[in-house]
């Protein structure tokens, strides 16, 4: 049953993408998009009971066990909210002719397919499929953040396809080294490349191919993940995209490059020690952080800020696994979730609130509460969460990954870390809080706020907010076997 | 075909690939830098059926066929197209002097060697000295894409870099797993068809090169 879920998975957003293809008509794209995603979610969910109740399942060159299992929810759950809020922003963007009417089927197919690569790269056992797979979501989300056609969007496509290009050429190489040191204990031919037959010789391995080869892979995959200082892509890409996609690159897409780069660190702390990827996660997670801080509060276009934001807290998960022991990556695990769900409302909010004052420039998105009151709520949760603020759930992750840090006594990391989480607070805060409140712009609109993007931001704030005050027994204990796997 | 043969041979293909790595450095013109890089991959191709020849694997016949098909045909061909298509006929405009470009290289190759030097024990698995011309091929591809200024040098830059990961891995491990190498091949054509129609659409709507866009910032 779980064996067959395993390739089922990936199909059903394939198929949902090629259903996309057989119509023009926007309500129905949009339940295609909605049920496909619900399908996706439920199927997803099924797969996780199983593998909590009888452990982890392969089948060929996919293979899912706990870790992998936490990103996949993270893709669905994601994917489901996308397309809820995605039924009542199209209609807008439409009506004010942001998106052509014309061309809907095709964005609709290239969603569909950009999440079944996400969903392959999360299941992939084999580590050249997680390559195919995570190129394979750079080709589809290029196309998407260029969607609008104009001369920005295809800037950003751009810089992305080929810094991701780039990046992650490096991420093969280091993969093709690491298949050179396991060949030589495991035999070629496709199974010497599946991580799960690695990891069973990992200790064999040479450390000094393993430990160039994870360097590669880790600047390679890196780059996707939005690491500094190969994030260059990364707030041209958020801030051009559409913003149900914005949502989905900085929520999901670039946790699946983080996943990449954790299978080969398991691989090589088993050959090179703890010590080293360890090192080499703090090094790029401190840039991020650092890197991040003076754009984020300098920012006046509200995409890009939250783009330099996630460049942030991909430094803080970096940090996490970079602390290293079970508190670290448990922390790291868990805070790869609350952002993701957290940014995710936060790009919808942020869209809602552009699509009122038809400017991304926050200078001019003022007193947001006066003209719609929940979506402006709504912001304001996410930005007090996104900024760290008890009791929301990022303040619980960012505050494990700082006792992980605490426990191996990594000070000078600690200090970094703790300085810029309070500059990008106040600054985060400050920006927020002008939008939020003040008199309204004569020039947004004062339409009723649309039920489908209200819900979507309500269903990610429940679990936001429920993640900040309780970790559920049933998710504590996949972090918990999630962070074995990484561990040991 | 004795080790000693093939070893020579491996050794020799890979003078020349980076011997056509610095004709895509210095190349004046587009076209040339093109030429270059078919000619590159006509090279790997070669490499992969002398290893094929040497080692019975049939997986590497099938790799060599699809790389000459696809990386010294198709994609060269692809790329002449979109030139043509954009009708410029122009000098890639290099972001430093071609002289200072070719010094980097150098020590980028010699970076290469000294690398794969201190992988001792490693090196025994590895056909002659191929680990280094593989390590350098992908690292002057990148610095091909850095100094372009040209959406089309990056995109030759891009093709030279993958054509160095293939060698390493044909020397290294005689080539990855088929399906794997298929897969990989068909990421990179679906690459460079999104590439050329980017290239094509901003060529049509603003008259300007996409590379030379530089609006977003801060």
């Amino acid at each position: 049953m779980a064996e067959t879920l395993l390739w089922v998975l990936p199909l059903v957003p394939t198929f949902t993408a090629l259903l996309m293809l057989t119509t023009r008509d926007r309500r129905i794209l949009s339940a295609i998009d909605v049920g496909g995603s619900a399908v996706l979610f439920a199927l997803t969910l099924v797969l996780a009971r199983e593998v909590a109740s009888s452990g982890p399942r392969a089948l060929g060159v996919l293979r899912v066990d706990d870790l992998g299992l936490v990103f996949l929810l993270l893709v669905a759950v994601l994917t489901l909210a996308v397309s809820i809020y995605t039924v009542g922003w199209l209609r807008q963007a439409v009506a004010v002719g942001n998106m052509s009417a014309g061309s809907l089927q095709s964005y609709f197919a290239l969603v569909h397919a950009f999440v079944a690569t996400m969903v392959v790269t999360v299941l992939s056992d084999n580590l050249g499929v997680l390559w195919i797979a995570m190129e394979g979501t750079t080709i589809t989300s290029a196309v998407l953040v260029g969607y609008h056609g104009h001369q920005h969007g295809l800037e950003a496509a751009w810089k992305y396809i080929i810094v991701t290009t780039i990046g992650i050429s490096f991420g093969l190489f280091g993969t093709v080294l690491i298949y050179a040191a396991a060949a030589a204990h495991g035999g070629a031919g496709a199974g010497a490349l599946s991580w799960s037959a690695i990891m069973k010789v990992a200790p064999l391995l040479d450390p000094g191919i393993v430990r160039i080869g994870f360097i590669f892979v880790m600047v390679g995959y890196g780059a996707k993940a939005g690491l500094a200082p190969m994030h260059l892509w990364l707030p041209d890409a958020h801030s051009q995209a559409p913003t149900p996609v914005s949502a989905l690159l900085s929520g999901v897409l670039i946790k699946c490059a983080l996943l990449g780069i954790v299978r080969f660190q398991t691989i090589a702390a088993a050959a090179c020690g703890p010590a080293f990827p360890a090192e080499v996660w703090l090094v790029f997670g401190l840039t991020s952080v650092v890197v991040a801080t003076p754009f984020i509060l300098a920012q006046h276009d509200v995409k890009r800020l939250l783009g330099y934001h996630s460049v942030e807290h991909v430094g803080i998960v970096a940090l996490g696994f970079g602390f290293g022991g079970p508190v670290g990556t448990y922390g790291a695990l868990l805070h790869v979730v609350n952002h993701g769900v957290t940014k995710a409302l936060a790009f919808f909010a942020a869209g809602t609130a552009i699509a009122r004052y038809g400017t991304r420039d926050m200078r001019v998105i003022r007193g947001l509460l006066g003209v719609a009151p929940i979506g402006a709520t709504l912001l304001m949760l996410a930005a007090l969460s996104l900024a760290g603020v008890p009791p929301f759930s990022i303040f619980v992750s960012e505050l494990l990954v700082l006792r992980g840090g605490i426990g191996h006594a990594h000070w000078v990391a600690i200090a970094i870390f703790l300085v810029m989480v309070v500059v990008i607070f106040a600054g985060l805060l400050h920006h927020a809080g002008a939008m939020a409140f003040g008199e309204p712009a004569a020039a947004a609109s004062r339409e009723p706020e649309a039920w489908s993007p209200l819900l979507a931001m309500m269903l990610l704030a429940a679990i936001m907010v429920l993640l900040g005050l309780t970790i559920p027994a049933s998710v504590d204990g996949l972090l918990r076997r999630a962070t074995e796997v990484v561990v040991g | 075909m004795s080790t000693h043969t093939l070893h020579a041979i491996v050794d020799d293909l890979g003078a020349l690939l980076l011997f056509t790595m610095i004709l895509i450095l210095a190349a004046g013109q587009i076209y040339r830098a093109i030429y270059a890089v078919a000619a590159q991959s006509l090279l790997i191709a070669i490499a992969g059926a002398v290893l094929a020849k040497a080692t019975g694997n049939v997986d590497l016949w099938v790799i060599a066929g699809i790389t000459l098909v696809v990386k010294a045909i198709v994609l060269p061909w692809v790329l002449h197209w979109v030139v043509r298509r954009m009708n410029v006929r122009r000098e890639v405009e290099p972001v430093i002097p071609v002289a200072a470009t070719l010094a980097l290289a150098v020590a980028v190759v010699v970076m290469s060697f000294h690398l794969s030097a201190t992988l001792g024990p490693v090196h025994q698995a590895i056909t002659g000295n191929a680990l280094p011309v593989g390590i350098a091929l992908t690292l002057l591809g990148v610095l091909a894409m850095a100094t372009g200024k040209t959406a089309l040098t990056q995109m030759v830059g891009l093709f030279a870099s993958e054509n160095g990961i293939f060698f390493t891995a044909m020397a290294v491990t005689q080539g990855m797993p088929l399906i794997i190498e298929i897969g990989v091949i068909l990421d990179v054509i679906l690459a460079a068809l999104v590439m050329a129609i980017m290239v094509l659409r901003v060529r049509s709507t603003v008259d300007a090169d996409i590379a030379d866009l530089d609006r977003l910032r801060g």
